[in-house]
């Protein structure tokens, strides 16, 4: 287990180290101007020069590189000097002129706005992760209920309807649906629901001025976000419940007379989780780099709008650390994915 | 305790409405042991699950009849008009199931001794601790080695016979009065088999448990059945005392199914089959065939010993057509962080031996010996650790990847499960065809259509039915399928391995006939790998005895049956069950004398 643990976390760190690489080549090597995109078309030669010179343009692209790998790194050997201090707020291991330094990856300044990548990414991830997780715990609990429902009464009117509805909630757009559910719920029915049409998890006090916690914004988002989820994990519970409650075990039990309601939570819901976990992993992941749509529509503070803005923007920097960031994060989430798998079924060995 | 009257079942298909049991009547005392006999379809299953209440809740059942069972909590009651919360308090707790598939009955996400303590936890009133005990005492008494460390581990890490074992113990937790066993060994080793029948009967002198033995198998209940029922389409056909039975049948389809099991005394010339005794007519009624007895019909064909002398004689003149010599198939053990190999598993140690060219050489030995790793590696499916192969004065182990493709046209292999070895998308036609022209045995499509059609009817199926796909058929016609496609290519040896293990003994014996003749016809050489040992001694010429990895003993087939050189050999022999009435009577007498204690 340990040793299982240990060598997904190695290859998670390949991966990251991939991506690191891959990322540095898209954007150093490939053709356009970050110059262009800091100074947004203006300023003169000079300024230019300028700041070419302060991104580290002017330097070999493997020294380029370097740099940008030992500002990536935790562990990195830095010049202690003052102004290296504000821009990487490190740790010294050894006290020397060229030392040896820890520090939380430095990622960068936004050619935009210049603050730090790492704050303006911290300040927006809190957001998403809170949004997809609401999502997707929403979506398995009640996609698996209904799931189960649907294959308990296989081909009959209850079966038909649930699998047509999931089959609705899979084919509609996200940004239809945000648009009609910020309508109906925020706006027409908002006397009645209390809830608004934009909102984000936290708001400012228009009084005090102080961040509140508003966890009522997050409803209507997340249910959003978790229809289309959950229509899928109907889908998959259902088919998967099905061949399981075919299975010879399924009898065995029956045989000794257990009752009814623990066959199915107990012996049959337990076989068909894989195909779920699987499902539910996926999409997790890919709701972790953020939802634009729903964000937009939503008003919602997240990843996916800033990350999006950044594109369009052609700010860099913040692209590149979005991308390291929501890389990390698929490659934990696979690999508490894999454990899971374990615990769920004895017979997969984690070797 | 258990009366059935006049059970009624049908089920609903798409097409049409099938009879799986026929006015069904069954008495059963307390402490006796019945014994449903009959291929598959037979209606012997459904019957089982009829009286455990298993058929409930399908609502494509139709059942009609009453099924009378004393129960210790209600009295004497009707199981078909049980309420369900009533039927569910018998379940497992008055009556308990062994179902035929120990590999799939047991749930694989949850511990063993978790599995048979839920039984008790269903109907008792106790603390999971006190189940805990109770479970590892089962354990003891079905003798699973290591009940301790058995109760912690998943089914997967269990061998067939174990699991079957704690099948057993699951439907024993509650004390029932009646275990309805449904083809319990089928899946298992000749040893093993014997081993379980022995706990079964044990059942019956320490706790009066009445027991219904479920089998297509007639050799098997021979000696622990007092009564016995054959059901052939969902009728019962006969229904007699056991010595009766099998001392003078009265049925065709029972002489057909006493006879078509390969016997360990004589040799025969063919298998006989239940065709040989009985056909349907137009109206789907059993018609006899020129009336004989079974006497009659082993006397006109078994092989005499001279014969078998002069056979063996002749062969040994052959030159060997395959020379395996000192073959060792290793498999590495990985552990750790970094995969390091830290041993090695023998599945194949040392192995030397050679066939001769006309000849059937058996390959025997309990599931986990090798035999099959064997085959395998002698085509190289498996790759050998060391060693040599000669096939035909080719050096196989020699050869690079383009040779060896080419050398499998010669060398062929029959597989166990003819249910997943077919293409289900792909037609029979295309499946037979597809390795003539991988092997551009024949210069146009048409050829090959021509041959692979021929074969279809040389394998005893209909040429049109090259156009149909592989679910139309049955299991039977199914291995006739894979045995047409492994002709295709015209090979020298063929590789049959547990190729009639999934069947019915009665089809069983018409498909061994079948490669009989096929070899006669191609001269052919068989490498035929089984775990019945029976069916070993009809098809071959001697046997190899594997264990461990490892050859216990090689010589003559009958040699092998009459004396044993090694205790293993003996163990193997000891374990068949034989079916004959002497047995029977000596069973019996066992029974009664135990019974006086």
């Amino acid at each position: 287990m340990i040793n299982f643990i240990f060598r997904r976390v190695l290859y998670g760190f390949l991966v990251v180290c991939g991506v690191v690489i891959i990322l540095f080549w898209l954007f150093y090597v490939l053709p356009g101007d970050p110059v262009e995109a800091v100074m947004g078309g203006k300023g003169d030669a000079k300024t230019r020069q300028n700041v070419a010179r302060e991104l580290g343009l002017d330097q070999p692209i493997y020294t380029q590189f370097l740099y940008y790998v030992n500002d990536l790194s935790p562990i990195a050997i830095h010049e202690l000097s003052a102004d290296n201090y504000k821009k990487y707020n490190y740790l010294p291991i050894i006290p020397t002129q060229y030392s040896l330094v820890l520090k939380l990856p430095y990622l960068g300044r936004s050619y935009q706005s210049q603050r730090r990548v790492g704050e303006v990414i911290w300040e927006d991830i809190e957001g998403t992760i809170v949004l997809a997780l609401t999502a997707m715990l929403f979506a398995t609990l009640i996609g698996v209920g209904i799931g189960i429902v649907a294959a308990l009464r296989v081909n009959t009117w209850v079966d038909y309807t649930l699998v047509s509805l999931s089959v609705v909630g899979i084919s509609i757009p996200s940004f239809v649906l945000a648009i009609l559910v910020s309508m109906f719920f925020g706006f027409y029915l908002s006397e009645y629901t209390g809830l608004k049409v934009t909102g984000s998890l936290w708001d400012m006090n228009p009084f005090t001025g102080d961040k509140e916690l508003r966890l009522k914004n997050l409803i209507l988002p997340a249910f959003t976000l978790a229809l289309r989820p959950l229509s899928i994990i109907v889908q998959l519970t259902r088919s998967a419940m099905l061949e399981v409650l075919s299975q010879d075990y399924i009898r065995t039990a029956r045989a000794k007379g257990v009752p009814f309601h623990k066959i199915i939570l107990k012996h049959a819901l337990k076989n068909a989780l894989n195909p779920v976990v699987t499902a539910v992993s996926g999409w997790l992941a890919s709701l972790m780099a953020g939802a634009f749509f729903i964000e937009y529509v939503f008003g919602w503070k997240g990843l996916g709008r800033t990350t999006i803005e950044a594109v369009g923007q052609r700010d860099l920097p913040l692209v590149m650390g979005a991308t390291i960031v929501i890389a990390c994060i698929f490659v934990v989430i696979n690999i508490v994915v894999d454990i899971l798998y374990a615990l769920i079924d004895p017979r997969v060995r984690l070797e | 305790m258990l009366e059935i009257k006049n059970l009624h079942i049908t089920f609903e298909t798409e097409k049409e409405t099938v009879l799986a049991v026929q006015d069904l009547n069954l008495r059963l005392q307390k402490g006796e042991t019945i014994s449903i006999v009959g291929e598959s379809g037979s209606g012997k299953s459904v019957t089982a699950l009829a009286i455990m209440g298993l058929l409930r809740g399908n609502k494509k059942c139709q059942m009609t009849g009453e099924i009378w069972f004393e129960s210790r909590q209600f009295g004497r009651v009707d199981l078909t008009k049980l309420s369900k919360d009533d039927l569910r308090k018998i379940q497992g707790a008055e009556i308990g199931m062994i179902f035929q598939e120990p590999m799939t009955s047991l749930n694989p996400v949850y511990t063993c001794g978790n599995q048979v303590a839920e039984a008790i936890l269903s109907h008792e009133n106790i603390t999971r601790e006190m189940a805990q005990a109770r479970v590892i005492e089962l354990f003891k008494k079905v003798k699973l080695p290591d009940p301790l460390r058995k109760y912690n581990a998943y089914p997967h890490e269990l061998s067939g016979g174990q699991k079957q074992r704690v099948m057993i113990a699951m439907a024993l937790a509650c004390q029932p009065s009646l275990i309805i066993a449904d083809e319990p060994t089928t899946a298992l080793d000749v040893t093993v088999q014997k081993a379980i029948l022995e706990v079964l009967e044990g059942l019956r002198y320490d706790h009066d448990t009445a027991v219904i033995f479920i089998t297509h198998d007639l050799g098997v209940v021979a000696e622990i059945a007092d009564d016995v029922l054959v059901m052939y389409k969902g009728r019962v056909v006969e229904q007699d005392d056991a010595l009766n039975i099998f001392d003078n049948p009265q049925h065709p389809y029972t002489k057909g199914l006493l006879a078509c099991r390969p016997r360990l005394d004589i040799k025969m010339r063919t298998l006989p089959t239940v065709s040989d005794f009985m056909e349907l007519n137009k109206e789907g009624e059993i018609v006899e065939k020129n009336r004989q007895t079974l006497g009659e019909t082993l006397l006109y064909n078994f092989i005499s010993e001279e014969e078998i002398e002069e056979h063996n004689e002749a062969l040994a003149k052959q030159k060997p057509i395959l020379t395996v010599k000192n073959l060792k198939t290793y498999f590495p053990i990985k552990e750790g962080l970094f995969r390091k190999t830290v041993g090695y598993f023998n599945a194949v140690d040392d192995v030397t031996f050679e066939v001769y060219k006309g000849e059937t050489i058996g390959l025997v030995g309990e599931s986990g010996c090798g035999k099959t790793t064997l085959g395998r590696t002698i085509l190289r499916l498996v790759e050998p650790t060391a060693g040599d192969i000669h096939f035909n004065g080719k050096h196989i182990n020699a050869l690079n990847k383009t040779e060896m493709r080419e050398m499998r046209r010669e060398m062929q292999i029959i597989f166990q499960d003819p249910y997943s070895s077919l293409n289900p998308r792909m037609t029979i036609g295309q499946a037979i065809i597809e390795p003539m022209q991988i092997h551009k045995l024949l210069p146009t499509y048409a050829h090959c259509k021509e041959w692979a059609m021929e074969l279809l009817e040389k394998v005893n199926l209909e040429p049109d039915h090259f156009y149909r796909y592989p679910h139309e058929f049955s299991g039977g016609q199914r291995q006739r399928i894979c045995i047409a496609r492994t002709l295709a290519v015209k090979p020298k040896l063929i590789i049959a391995d547990e190729s009639v293990s999934a069947l019915d003994v009665s089809v069983q014996a018409q498909v061994l006939n079948l490669l009989n003749d096929l070899k006669a016809e191609f001269q052919l050489t068989y490498i035929f790998i089984s775990h019945d040992l029976s069916v070993v001694k009809f098809m071959a010429d001697r046997i190899i005895v594997m264990n461990r990895g490892k050859i216990e003993e090689i010589d003559y087939a009958n040699e092998i049956y009459e004396s044993q050189k090694t205790p293993y050999t003996r163990r193997l022999i000891n374990a068949i069950p034989r079916g004959s009435s002497n047995d029977i009577l000596k069973a019996r007498q066992r029974r009664e004398e135990r019974n006086k204690k």
